[in-house]
């Protein structure tokens, strides 16, 4: 007996070492290694693009004011002092204070309407009565034209435009982590699991795959039985998912030193409930259960199928499974606590992923013992079914004789 | 079971889609032997080696490995080369033989040197570090075969290994083979091509239909037929067949007909006396290649030819 798991734990370990090589040792593999950098390059590159459209229209952008020459200055000096309220990203377009002509709306309207203008929106009239007209998307350059029209009034009926009291400032750094910050680490989480349960599953069906269209499988099923060829193929992809994981995690651990101060800071208040430590194993141990769990699920695919073709028409609808786990998981990554986070953290294939979210909106940690036993239940099943659906498929045989067989396949001699 | 068989089976059934593949097959396979398995396209060879070796499960029956009643328990010990030949692309020569030495037991350390070794010795020392996808398909075929024999194994079972190799190739795996026996290993092997399994067969089995129709040893096989002789005589003529059995045909110049093991010496004497004079006369012992058109039809054969084409 312990002979015989001796050998097979061997057998197992063989395959999945040629796995584990025939994976990293490729140049493909780096791509692989650091397609997570090319998603936040492409993003950041796309981010800088659309950003700069954006500030192109903003810098051209203006608001104009058609004053009589009595109320320019008070005008202008509440304009200054309003626009310190508006953080970089929400200030009004630079004020234009121009003379009336003798058809102020006209004007107004002939500078809102101007082709090159870009004026996004124009005051004209007495300032206790002001109108304002504005262009497509100038509606909040409208209400800060009747605010600014407001408080020149103000500082016109007061005589002057000085500040009337003077604010004491003081900053505090908040040392607990928000519910915000939680719920950022718990949506964290859910996609890092998910991605990388994904991108390992797949690669593991592929590796299937493979050896059915070179005929290693029978080489293989020939030496070892196909329970070990399962388990090596999901103990290779695991190696794979741990240098992975080591890696984007030691990336993750010194990220803030090389981050500017501010998103250093605002990262910091990305933070675990139950703690970083606790944290880091419990993902771990989230990310194994989610990776046997889909890992089994996709090489039973992979076994069943004979063609690339037949094997991406067996991935959809896996795939599509998958989506709704981390759509499920997502919700309850963002709403702990809710009927959904339960349905979620129940259900078998979302289970690791939403209780890996839990573990960042939530301290207690008895809910994970439960969680993890539950869920190795599940492993152990789909597991133990998996190997025996894999035999049949990877061979066409195996099947009991009361059985009827659907596709009957004779070997060749 | 008896220490002197290295395989056994007894009733093996294999039934597929309702329909019998193998069908009862009983096989006992000598320690040390060179044993064949012969039968047309069809006949359930592949099948068989494959219960036997535990990679299916039959439907019925019984079956030992190197002793053992589970022969997945005797995995370590056996080399196998199947039908369809199968490697990594991506893996290097000497890998690829270490590899399937480590399937079977054999450390990875001792499985490179081997590997390096034996391709020497097969004249591939040049290609140890090639990748798979590099070698011709011979040379493939070459280092697989490498691979179910780098651990040594007590047992060799080879599924239709002549198929795809040129006769220079052929013949070294003759040899390949024949240096197993001596280093004391049994070997199993499935072939359609006569000439092979009549060099190298100590006992085989023919199957057809998954029904096994004989086994013995080559000699018996051949036995199973009368011999023949073609004779010419000086003088030809129709009154020659007076003297000739009643089933002689006059083919061109030669009569051929079947002769008794033990009327030889009569029919030598009845030909030189006839007055006809002999101007040739060859008595053979019928091939394989007849025993086994006898044992499973002709019509089995020309599939079986057509097959090896």
């Amino acid at each position: 007996m312990a002979n015989n798991i001796g050998r097979g734990l061997r057998q197992a370990l063989t395959v999945a070492r040629r796995d584990f090589i025939a994976t990293v040792f490729t140049p493909t593999f780096l791509l692989f290694l650091l397609s997570p950098m090319f998603t936040i390059l492409f993003g950041a590159a796309g981010g800088f693009g659309a950003s700069s459209m954006a500030q192109g229209a903003a810098d051209r952008a203006r608001i104009v004011v058609i004053a009589a020459p009595a109320d320019v200055a008070t005008i202008v000096a509440t304009d200054r002092q309003l626009r310190q309220v508006f953080g970089r990203g929400d200030i009004p377009p630079p004020l234009d204070v121009v003379t009336p002509s003798s058809d102020p709306a006209a004007q107004a309207r002939a500078r809102v309407s101007s082709r090159d203008g870009d004026v996004d929106a124009a005051l004209y009239g007495p300032l206790d009565h002001p109108i304002i007209v504005y262009g497509n998307g100038g509606s909040n350059e409208a209400d800060y034209l009747a605010g600014l029209a407001e408080q020149a009034l103000r500082a016109q009926k007061l005589g002057s435009t000085a500040p009337l009291s003077v604010a004491t400032k003081t900053k505090i750094v908040r040392t607990v982590v928000t519910t915000s910050g939680h719920n950022a680490a718990a949506l964290f989480a859910v996609m890092a699991i998910f991605l990388l349960t994904l991108f390992l599953a797949g690669l593991t069906m592929g590796t299937m795959a493979e050896e059915r269209s070179n005929k290693v499988i029978e080489v293989l099923a020939a030496a070892v039985p196909l329970e070990s060829v399962f388990f090596g193929k999901l103990i290779g992809m695991f190696g794979v998912a741990l240098l992975f994981v080591g890696f984007w995690g030691t990336v993750a651990s010194q990220i803030t030193a090389i981050l500017p101060a501010g998103t250093a800071a605002a990262l910091a208040g990305v933070a675990p409930a139950v703690g970083k430590p606790v944290f880091a194993l419990l993902f771990l141990a989230y990310f194994v259960m989610s990776y046997l769990l889909i890992g089994a699920v996709y090489l039973i695919l992979g076994a069943q199928a004979s063609t690339q073709r037949e094997l991406q028409l067996m991935a959809l609808p896996m795939t599509v499974v998958q989506m709704a786990n981390v759509g499920m998981s997502t919700a309850a990554a963002g709403k702990p606590g809710s009927t959904i986070a339960w349905i979620a953290e129940i259900f078998p294939f979302s289970s690791p992923m939403a209780m890996a979210a839990h573990a960042a909106n939530s301290s207690a940690l008895w809910p994970h013992a439960v969680a993890i036993l539950w869920q190795l239940l599940w492993v152990s099943l789909v597991i133990s079914l998996g190997a025996r659906w894999f035999r049949r498929g990877v061979l066409k045989s195996g099947e009991g004789p009361k059985r009827k067989r659907k596709q009957p396949q004779p070997s060749s001699s | 079971m008896s220490q002197s068989l290295a395989v056994t089976a007894h009733g093996l059934v294999k039934k597929f889609g309702g329909r019998r593949v193998v069908d009862g097959v009983d096989l006992a396979v000598p320690a040390g032997t060179i044993y064949g398995v012969l039968g047309p396209n069809g006949a359930g060879k592949t099948t068989t080696l494959r219960m036997l070796l535990g990679i299916i499960e039959p439907d019925e029956g019984e079956r030992t490995l190197l002793g053992r009643d589970r022969p997945r328990e005797a995995s370590d010990h056996v080399g196998y080369l199947p039908e369809e030949r199968g490697l990594y692309p991506q893996m290097k020569a000497r890998e690829a033989i270490a590899f399937m030495g480590a399937l079977r037991g054999l450390p990875w350390k001792i499985g490179r040197k081997r590997a390096v070794e034996m391709m020497e010795q097969a004249g591939l020392g040049y290609a140890v570090d090639f990748k798979i996808r590099k070698l011709s398909k011979g040379m493939a075929q070459l280092v697989q075969l490498l691979g179910s024999v780098v651990h040594q194994p007590d047992l060799l079972v080879l599924d239709e290994p002549f198929s795809g190799l040129d006769p220079v190739n052929q013949e070294g795996l003759e040899r390949l083979i024949r240096a197993e026996q001596a280093r004391g290993a049994t070997v199993l092997f499935s072939t359609h091509v006569m000439a092979h399994a009549e060099r190298l067969c100590d006992r085989l089995a023919i199957i057809a239909g998954g029904k096994r129709r004989f086994e013995g040893t080559v000699a018996d096989a051949r036995g199973m037929l009368p011999m023949r002789a073609h004779y010419q005589p000086e003088r030809d003529g129709p009154e020659v067949a007076a003297i000739l059995p009643a089933d002689a045909q006059h083919n061109g110049r030669d009569w051929v007909f079947p002769v008794a093991d033990d009327a030889v010496e009569a029919l030598l004497l009845k030909l030189t006396q006839s007055g006809f004079g002999v101007a040739g006369l060859s008595i053979e012992r019928p091939g394989l290649h007849d025993a086994f058109v006898r044992i499973v039809g002709a019509e089995a054969l020309a599939q079986a030819e057509a097959e090896a084409l």
